[in-house]
Parts: structure tokens; C-alpha cells; sequence
């Protein structure tokens, strides 16, 4: 190669290596980023949930109970007694005393903005994740269930027994109060919860509320929605229509 | 007297060689990383001595901040150093007596508790 380069060759050689190592790059930020979440969330996002309940039969909330108790690994518990049994999804009638009209509903952690879970829990082992996600740390939790009393929406249950063979993913133990978790460990790596991807997907939409180009933010603009118990102003991330 | 001192030395310099063996149930994993030539952990030592600051440390950040990276996961470390029974092939517990973590923490006197919550056993199918 002569010592003297001139311009044409100089832009040619640059502009060629700075394809191929952006070509690379941008292949190994992609690859790294589909199976693991390295950077922490923040609350550019708020994750959330609607469902239309006219959409759904029992059967479909039947098969959102059992999606979630497979991907979880609760609802195979022998020692607790009915009360004591965890639900951290329950189906839900609600009857219109005026019309008689009935709807079922899938009632799980409502995953509120205000959340009064956190507010009372004494260790701050109930939290609420910077995307809006309300988890229960269980390293913290000492048992009190202050927050099962403080929920509006019973959506907390607590742990009777001793268990074993838990899912890898799911650690679950005696003493510690669970609920919902909007399947956390699916959602940063980029999947859905497993209660949406079990039911039709116009009936229950997961997404980001805060993206404007998110199915959820564009159906929750269009469609008349209701939160539960609004009147207590917590803001939910779980919104219903057709109530 | 003197025979008697030596004795009673080679005691003790033989019970301190005795923890710096090499740990007899490594898991299989582990076993076959280490047989292959691999350096996985950069030091055995710090490892020992400080994996419950690294996986406080990292339970804090996946839980609360949703880092989900592989550096010093439990599931790591149990996917790894977990044993199988040659009988039936199914693995044995990790805190279940004279397995990898139950090892060195009963003879040190430290009861652990990640396992009344955390699975015991690898994933099925991920090894």
C-alpha cells in the first residue's frame, strides 16, 4: 500500500470498517439484551393489564387460574385448609342487583400506583418494582400479613406449609406472604405473563401504559375501562372494560 | 516428651490441610469444568469466603431492579454443583447432608436458609 493516501481511499476504508463493526455491535447488543436484562428498570414503563370481560367465559378464567398456578407452582398444597390456600388469581362474579346481569372476573394483584401493601409492611418487604410491578420481597418479609389485611382486593395469600421442588424461577416458602407478579421473570426477558398468553388476546392485553404506541395505551384511549374500587384512588395497573 | 509434641503437631498441621482438601462433592458440573482445565471462579478462596455478600448482593438487584444476569445467580450455582444419584438419576438436594453446600456449612456450624424458599435442584432438562 503506498504511504501517501489519498481522500477517496481513506473515506472508502474508514466508511467499510465502520459498517462491519457496527453490523457486529449492533448483533451482540441484540443477542445479549433477548435473554437477560442487565441495566435496572425504570419508570419510563408501567407495565399493565386489561381485561374485557365480556370476552372472557369461566372457562377462560378457569384456564388464566391454571396457567398461573403452573407457571407458579401454587395450588398443590395439602396441608392448608381452605382459607389457607394460596390464590394469587381468583375468578370472580359480580351480579348487578338492579339488572341481574353477572360478569366473571380474573382478580389478581391489581398492581396499584399507590399501592397500600407497601405503605403498612413494616420491613419494606412489600414493594413496588420502578415499572410499577408490586412484588413481595421474601428475604424481608417476616409474616405479619399486615399487607394481606391491607389490600382492597384479597389478592395476597400466605404460605402454611413447608414446600419443596418450587420452580426455579418462583421461590416460594413457608412463613412469607405472595401474590401475583405479573410473571416478573417473563416480562424482563420480554415475554407476557402466562394468565394473558393462556386467554384470547383481545380478551386480556398486557403492556407498557405509558407507550402511546402500545396495544393497551391505544385500547385503554378508545374503550370505556373501569379500575376497582376506584374510589380509593391507588391508580391500578389492571384495568377491566365491559364491567 | 518431645516424641509426644510431634505427635500432637502433625495433628494439628494435618487437621488444618485436612478443609484445604479438595471438596469431595464439587458437583458434576463443576467437576467436569474444573477436570476440562476452565477457570470459572477466579479464586477459590475469595469464592469461599465472600459468596454470601456476592448473592445478597445480587438477590437485591434482580429483585428490586430486575437485573437478571448470570453472574452469581443461585440457580447458577445450584445448576452447577448440584450431584446426581447414579441409581435412579435424579439429583440429590444441594442442602441435603454431605452435598456441596451442606458440606462445608455444617462443619463451620452455619445453618442456611436460602433453601426453605429457593428450588434445591437444577431445572429439569437445562443440564
Amino acid at each position: 500500500m503506498s504511504k501517501t493516501l489519498n481522500r477517496r481511499d481513506f473515506i472508502k476504508t474508514t466508511s467499510a470498517t465502520t459498517i462491519g463493526v457496527a453490523t457486529v455491535a449492533s448483533g451482540i447488543t441484540l443477542t445479549t439484551f433477548a435473554d437477560t436484562n442487565k441495566t435496572p428498570v425504570t419508570n419510563e414503563k408501567r407495565w399493565g393489564m386489561l381485561i374485557d370481560t365480556n370476552k372472557l367465559s369461566e372457562v377462560d378464567i378457569d384456564g388464566m387460574v391454571s396457567a398461573c398456578q403452573k407457571e407458579q407452582g401454587w395450588g398443590s398444597e395439602v396441608h392448608s385448609t381452605g382459607s389457607q390456600k394460596p390464590g394469587w388469581i381468583k375468578k370472580l362474579k359480580v351480579k348487578d342487583k338492579a339488572t341481574g346481569r353477572i360478569s366473571n372476573l380474573a382478580l389478581m394483584c391489581q398492581h396499584c400506583e399507590e399501592p397500600p401493601c407497601v405503605d403498612v409492611c413494616p420491613t419494606n418487604a412489600s414493594m413496588k418494582r420502578e415499572d410499577g410491578i408490586v412484588l413481595v420481597d421474601k428475604h424481608l418479609c417476616i409474616g405479619c400479613r399486615y399487607c394481606m389485611m391491607a389490600c382492597p382486593y384479597d389478592a395476597r395469600s400466605f404460605v402454611h406449609e413447608t414446600l419443596s421442588n418450587q420452580k426455579e424461577h418462583m421461590p416460594r416458602g413457608k412463613g412469607t406472604v405472595e401474590s401475583c407478579t405479573m410473571c416478573v421473570h417473563k416480562v424482563d426477558k420480554g415475554g407476557i405473563p402466562a394468565c394473558v398468553a393462556s386467554a384470547n388476546s383481545d380478551a386480556v392485553i398486557f403492556g407498557d401504559l405509558y407507550d402511546a404506541s402500545s396495544k393497551i395505551n391505544q385500547t385503554l384511549k378508545t374503550v370505556q375501562s373501569a379500575q376497582i374500587r376506584a374510589d380509593l384512588n391507588l391508580n391500578t395497573g389492571v384495568r377491566y372494560s365491559g364491567l | 516428651m518431645n516424641r509426644l509434641l510431634v505427635v500432637f503437631l502433625s495433628l494439628l498441621v494435618g487437621s488444618v490441610f485436612a478443609h484445604t482438601n479438595e471438596h469431595a462433592n464439587l458437583g458434576e458440573q463443576a467437576s467436569s469444568i474444573k477436570a476440562s482445565g476452565k477457570v470459572f471462579h477466579e479464586s477459590v478462596s475469595i469464592i469461599r469466603k465472600m459468596h454470601p455478600e456476592f448473592l445478597r448482593h445480587k438477590r437485591d438487584k434482580t429483585l428490586r431492579q430486575g437485573v437478571r444476569t448470570d453472574e452469581y445467580s443461585l440457580k447458577g450455582c445450584v445448576s452447577c454443583h448440584a450431584n446426581k444419584n447414579k441409581t435412579n438419576n435424579q439429583y440429590h438436594s444441594v442442602d441435603k447432608k454431605g452435598q456441596f453446600c451442606s458440606d462445608c456449612h455444617e462443619q463451620v456450624g452455619v445453618s442456611l436458609d436460602c433453601f426453605s424458599c429457593h428450588r434445591t435442584i437444577p431445572k429439569e432438562g437445562l443440564l
